[in-house]
């Protein structure tokens, strides 16, 4: 078998509730401010694109782009 | 031997008449106690019919049935006709019958305080309501507040100038009492007209805010808590306002004495009451809110 590192997004001390939905929302929010920031393909946003994908369900995060498109995306971006 | 007056209700054919209130006044020299027992009243009944056909009627209204608005609309009116009526009975057996003594007035002045305080129980309900949902914002609304899009309005302008309206007219009520504890009968009088006055000047500029304002009722949960705290507050003060026009007039009348005014103490009570209100609304909602 070949290893295959398993990872998740690292436990943050903003969120030390059970419920991290609000940690998958910053998350979110981080990887698309630094895109905005940095640019579409850069490598630092990368790490925070994995964060959000571990820790938010995929309905909220088709929901958010589905927003984001429409520009009625209720986040500070 | 002349016989002795009788102690009866008898409107006036024995020996020189006696006015039913004249004899009601033997009635308290025999009740042998300083206490009230009113006497039999409808009113009562007539409010808890109305509160019936309130409560039903607002059922009927909200959900898909015929003549629930009327019914409402009915049994409100009829439970205001009730608050008349009965309050007037007060004011009669209390200022022109004098029933009213030291022990009876602890009643409805110490029984204030409760009804003061399950107000501001009730107003507390709406301002939980407001922090619940502004202290920490879901993520669907973005995690920030106000929410994105919501058109607040600045503190800075007409909340700032109605705050101390208010506190005046809370002065203004405190100027009055102490007129009246002065038995200065017309300065009180002006002092009266004056809270009365900046009242509506408030309520006025509210109205005008409401209508203007960027946003409304159904925009989003910062409509809705701000409508509802904000809103009821103004009932409030309507009724506070009612109430101190009808002190103005009791004083323009000379019903109160500098010893004895519980109606006019319960009304400065909970005028001060909406001013306190108004000045943790203001922080709260229309200052902090609006950050």
């Amino acid at each position: 078998m070949a290893d295959i590192e398993l990872k998740t997004a690292p436990a943050d001390f903003r969120f030390p509730t059970t419920n991290q939905s609000r940690h998958c929302f910053t998350r979110y929010i981080e990887f698309h401010r630094c895109v905005a920031a940095k640019g579409e393909e850069s490598r630092e946003c990368e790490k925070f694109a994995k964060y959000y994908r571990s820790l938010c369900p995929g309905e909220w995060v088709d929901r958010w782009n589905e927003q984001r498109e429409n520009g009625v995306f209720p986040g500070p971006l | 031997m002349r016989p002795q007056r009788a102690l009866t209700l008898g409107s006036g054919d024995e020996g020189g008449g006696l006015h039913t209130t004249e004899a009601k006044w033997f009635m308290i020299e025999s009740q042998r106690h300083s206490y009230h027992l009113v006497d039999p009243s409808p009113w009562p009944i007539s409010g808890s019919l109305g509160a019936l056909a309130t409560t039903v009627g607002g059922v009927m209204y909200m959900h898909p049935f015929q003549g629930g608005a009327t019914l409402l609309s009915l049994g409100l009116i009829f439970i205001l006709y009730t608050m008349f009526v009965w309050w007037r009975d007060v004011l009669r057996e209390s200022t022109l019958e004098g029933h009213h003594t030291k022990v009876v007035q602890l009643g409805p002045r110490y029984g204030s305080i409760p009804f003061i305080v399950s107000e501001v129980m009730f107003l507390f309900a709406f301002f939980r309501a407001s922090s619940h949902s502004s202290l920490a914002p879901t993520v669907e609304i973005g995690g920030i507040w106000p929410p994105k899009g919501i058109g607040v309005l600045d503190p800075r302008e007409i909340p700032f100038l109605n705050t101390p309206i208010l506190l005046s007219s809370g002065a203004a009520v405190t100027w009055a009492h102490h007129a009246i504890l002065a038995g200065k009968e017309k300065r009180a009088v002006y002092a009266l007209v004056a809270t009365v006055s900046l009242a509506l000047v408030f309520t006025g500029f509210q109205g005008m805010e409401y209508y203007q304002a960027p946003s409304a009722i159904s925009d989003s949960i910062y409509g809705s808590t701000f409508s509802l705290a904000t809103g009821f507050h103004g009932f409030h003060v309507i009724i506070g306002t009612l109430f101190s026009i009808i002190c103005g007039i009791r004083q323009y009348l000379g019903h109160l004495t500098k010893e004895h005014h519980v109606g006019f103490e319960a009304a400065a009570w909970y005028w001060h009451f909406v001013d306190v209100v108004r000045l943790f609304l203001f922080v709260s909602i229309y200052w902090w809110g609006g950050i």
